[in-house]
């Protein structure tokens, strides 16, 4: 658990510039405003109410991509993302309530017409967080309609109708981009027992394997290869049946209460699986679930729950790495680079297990990636909703990419996954480099090496 | 606390010349912006920030001598800033003005391996050089606590150091030649507009006026900076002593036994502490008065010798020891000097570490006397602090510890600081040994220089006549 709270945290922030060197944003355009260190003092000075809730700030706050490397190069473990975030949240208090105009307040008054997001566009947020991410039911039935629309005809459809170009551009880009979604038939629930491949050898652990929502369903085939892996290198996997999505996207939008809700129903179900650790393949969902203890500081039944629950929490390619025996592999000759993703880096501090997997793949050449320290830009739906900025990111994320002269371009996220398909989408370069899962990668060099044995 | 001094409104030809300069998306006037650019990392700027009134981030040479020119002409501020990681307020506004932030000019142009050189932008930060020349096995040696963030164009302006200064010297002896872009708008080259040679005596030596100027008398904008080989491994001895007479004597000792350290850290014993608190595993003795960590540099063979050598030497006043040349057992060695700035936050609950009173230097052979002295003096204000520093050459870092909310404990601690600083004076030191002057020692300058301060005052009015770079700071004329 955080030893501080948000708001005891950024009180402790001596402005020492730690966090510069590692922040995307100010690395693009240089200005203070766009490092971590403004982000706390703009946040500080609103949350204490020294100065009132104004758009100017707001607009500010909302480049902030989360993405938590400032975090991990503070000495003063000062939370950035969350003081960001808890002043977002207050920000959209405060709009609701109209109460953002404090009179008598002198500062910059020029800024005081915080935009709503309009109602409309509300509702289907609420509805996305509320019905459709917090039930796996509801999300396969999208999968479904998703597998449908690329299948039936209506994908080259509506790109032939020419309907997509009433979407912003970014939505357009990521349309393109999206993986294949396997059938239904190829979708049914994950074994709930997988044992480990080698019934000969003692197991290296037993493990559960956290499916995550989005995940199961548009990138089923990295979820099947997750368990595969887990079962190849020596563990015996549990996929608990009642497990649910981990909560990251309804608390980076500031619903709490669904996010406990969510956590709680995470925890019954993986303390029910009896196991020693709990595995994810995407960064995102595994920093969230680490911090779930953080959720329940003041319910001491539960914290104790959620203290058990977060400790066990590995990234797949850390427990592989750690604790698991990788079989024989064989690559295709190809020079690969990888891209961390941040929750997975800086929150999870998986630094390099990932790497170190892939440098022992014999007949694979493994090539830093210049600046991996910078998040790529995707960070949720950033790309939306920052378009700018978010695309300055990711240029330079591909001009570093280019360098390294790669045949693919491994990652350990699905927002990553997606956001550097965009990137090689928008220079073209789709063909010549590929994007993968580094689990993916694993596995299918693991099955080379098999077929080539026989 | 925090007040808003109310300013005339920039002329407006001036932003709009500025626009000219800069373009829209890198000329700033927002009051959000303006807040941000009040601060640099000093206990003085939390207290008081002071808003300039226009930023500006610049990425060429001509920009910032464009930007120089104007604010010349119509006799504005204007106030050089790196990556305002400084503990003096020297990167910060006093009378309003123009920001110049120059941290986007971070091109490495040049690593010239075979003469052991570089030429770089100032917006360089220091690890970032260091990685690029760690294939060609060379270094850039001063190495401040904040090599990760700092600038070098920072670095420069401060003549900065850092825990290695004990055996490679300061920024100074690492700087061989520079462009300036003077308080006219004027650009020269010092240390030989073509040269690249290693060493010159042609002529005054202008490039080492500038530096430690902190922006007062040109803005550097390219520098040609000396390289040294990087040392092939390392090795640790920590060490423990039950007083801080006998920590003083080890050094003397390893000194007169010919050795030459690459580093020498002394940690109080509330540092022991804290350092405890973030690290059990650690385990450092907590009923000792000091801790000292030496670090020895060069190739593997002579790195065992040297360690084993040092060992002897402490030995006899030690009573605690560790050592090793194996990287990653000194990595976690290293580890208790390196987690100390932060780590004595820990001292007192709810607390921040305060930087200020951070940076005097005394004369070795005083050192046992000034750390008592310090201690009390943070007693007689009520004063949680731990105390570390570069012990061979008598930089010591104090690390006061308040609660922000404690008014009481903001005054005193204030208080303090100006003892410690007095006390440097009267222990034959001086007030700042790498950080810098900037705002918040000024007011020593003319206890510490006497009539010298009247030339560097003729120096600052004959370069800058209308007194347009950083006024406000080092106590120069305003």
């Amino acid at each position: 658990m955080k030893v501080l709270t948000p708001e005891q945290s950024m009180m402790t922030c001596v402005r020492c510039g730690a966090c510069r060197n590692v922040c995307p944003t100010l690395n693009i355009t240089g200005r203070e405003a766009d490092g971590p260190r403004g982000r706390v003092l703009m946040a500080r000075s609103m949350l204490t109410g020294e100065i009132p809730v104004n758009q100017e700030i707001k607009d500010q706050l909302d480049r902030c991509l989360l993405c938590s490397a400032c975090v991990d190069a503070c000495p003063m473990d000062v939370q950035i993302p969350d003081i960001v975030m808890l002043a977002k949240e207050q920000i959209a208090a405060a709009t609701e309530a109209g109460t953002y105009h404090q009179p008598g307040v002198k500062l910059n008054t020029t800024h005081n017409d915080i935009k709503k997001t309009p109602a409309p566009l509300r509702s289907v947020r609420d509805f996305m967080f509320e019905k459709v991410l917090s039930d796996q039911k509801n999300l396969n039935q999208v999968g479904n309609l998703l597998w449908f629309y690329q299948k039936s005809g209506l994908q080259s459809l509506t790109r032939s109708l020419g309907i997509l170009k009433f979407f912003p551009e970014q939505m357009r880009q990521m349309e393109r981009i999206m993986p294949e979604i396997l059938p239904p038939s190829k979708r049914k629930p994950h074994m709930e027992f997988t044992p480990r491949a080698n019934r000969k050898k003692e197991p290296k652990g037993r493990v559960a394997f956290f499916q995550g929502c989005i995940m199961d369903v548009m990138f089923r085939r990295t979820n099947d290869n997750s368990i595969k892996l887990l079962s190849k290198t020596g563990f015996d996997v549990v996929t608990p049946k009642d497990q649910g999505c981990c909560g990251a996207l309804h608390h980076h939008s500031g619903k709490k209460d669904k996010t406990i809700e969510l956590a709680k129903a995470n925890i019954k179900a993986f303390e029910k699986a009896g196991v020693d650790y709990i595995i994810t393949n995407a960064g995102g969902c595994g920093a969230a679930l680490v911090e779930y203890v953080d959720l329940f500081r003041d319910d001491p039944a539960w914290l104790e729950r959620a203290k058990v629950f977060s400790s066990k929490i590995r990234d797949i390619s850390e427990i592989v790495h750690e604790k698991g025996e990788l079989p024989e592999t064989s690559g295709k000759g190809e020079r690969v680079t990888y891209q961390p993703s941040c929750h997975l880096q800086y929150v999870m501090k998986v630094k390099d297990a990932p790497v170190k997997l892939v440098k022992t793949i014999p007949n694979t050449e493994y090539m830093e990636l210049p600046d991996k320290k910078y998040c790529c830009g995707s960070a949720g739906i950033y790309n939306i909703l920052q378009p700018d900025l978010a695309n300055k990111i990711l240029d330079q994320k591909m001009e570093k990419v280019k360098q390294t002269d790669s045949a693919v371009l491994i990652t350990s996220n699905p927002g990553c996954y997606l956001q550097m398909k965009l990137g090689l989408h928008r220079e073209g370069m789709e063909a010549e480099i590929e994007t993968k899962h580094v689990v993916d990668y694993l596995v299918e060099s693991i099955e080379r090496a098999e077929k080539q044995g026989h | 606390m925090n007040e808003t001094i109310e300013r005339a409104p920039l002329d407006e030809k001036v932003i709009s010349r500025l626009r000219e300069i800069f373009g829209v998306e890198r000329l700033l006037t927002s009051q959000t912006d303006m807040m941000t650019y009040s601060y640099d990392a000093s206990f003085e700027t939390q207290l008081n920030p002071q808003k300039p009134q226009v930023a500006v981030i610049a990425l060429s040479t001509h920009e910032v001598s464009e930007c120089v020119k104007l604010a010349n002409e119509y006799k504005v501020p204007l106030y050089p800033r790196g990556a305002a990681t400084g503990q003096t307020g020297g990167a910060v506004s006093t009378k309003g003005g123009i920001m110049l932030d120059l941290s986007r000019m971070n091109r490495i142009l040049e690593i010239d391996h075979q003469n052991m050189q570089a030429i770089i932008e100032p917006g360089v930060i220091q690890n970032d050089l260091n990685l690029a020349l760690k294939p060609y096995g060379l270094q850039f040696p001063p190495d401040p606590g904040s090599a990760n963030m700092c600038t070098i164009g920072g670095m420069v302006s401060n003549n900065s150091s850092g825990l290695r200064a004990v055996k490679y010297g300061v920024t100074r002896h690492y700087v061989l030649g520079m462009e300036v872009v003077l308080p006219t708008g004027d650009v020269i080259v010092t240390g030989g507009a073509k040269s690249k040679a290693l060493k010159s005596v042609s002529g005054y030596d202008l490039a080492h006026l500038m530096i430690g100027s902190e922006g007062t008398l040109g803005i550097v904008t390219r520098l040609r900076l000396k390289l040294l080989p990087l040392p092939v491994t390392r090795g640790i001895v920590l060490c423990s002593f039950e007083r801080l007479e006998s920590a003083g004597e080890a050094v003397n000792a390893v000194f007169s036994s010919g050795l030459q350290p690459s580093a020498i850290e002394i940690m109080d014993f509330n540092c022991i502490k804290a350092v405890n608190m973030m690290k059990p595993e650690l385990n450092l003795p907590v009923d000792n008065e000091a801790v000292l960590v030496f670090e020895v540099d060069g190739a593997k063979e002579e790195v065992t010798s040297q360690v084993n050598r040092l060992k002897k030497v402490v030995e006899k006043y030690a009573t605690h020891l560790k050592f090793s040349d194996e990287p990653n057992e000194c990595e976690k060695l290293w580890q208790a000097r390196k987690l100390v700035g932060a780590a004595v936050g820990l001292l007192k609950p709810g607390g921040f570490r305060v930087y200020a009173g951070e940076d005097i230097c005394v004369p070795i052979s005083r050192l046992p006397e000034t750390l008592r002295e310090i201690h009390n003096i943070a007693e007689k204000y009520g004063i949680v602090c731990g105390i570390y520093g570069h012990v061979g050459d008598g930089n010591m870092h104090t690390g006061p510890v308040v609660n922000s909310s404690n008014e009481v404990e903001m005054e005193n601690v204030q208080k303090m600081v100006e003892e410690i600083h007095q006390l440097a004076i009267r222990m034959e030191g001086t007030t700042t040994a790498e950080h810098g002057v900037g705002i918040v020692r000024a007011k020593y300058m003319d206890v510490e220089h006497g009539p010298a301060m009247e030339v560097m005052r003729a120096i600052k009015r004959t370069l800058d006549p209308n007194n347009i770079l950083n006024p406000g700071k080092m106590a120069l004329p305003n």
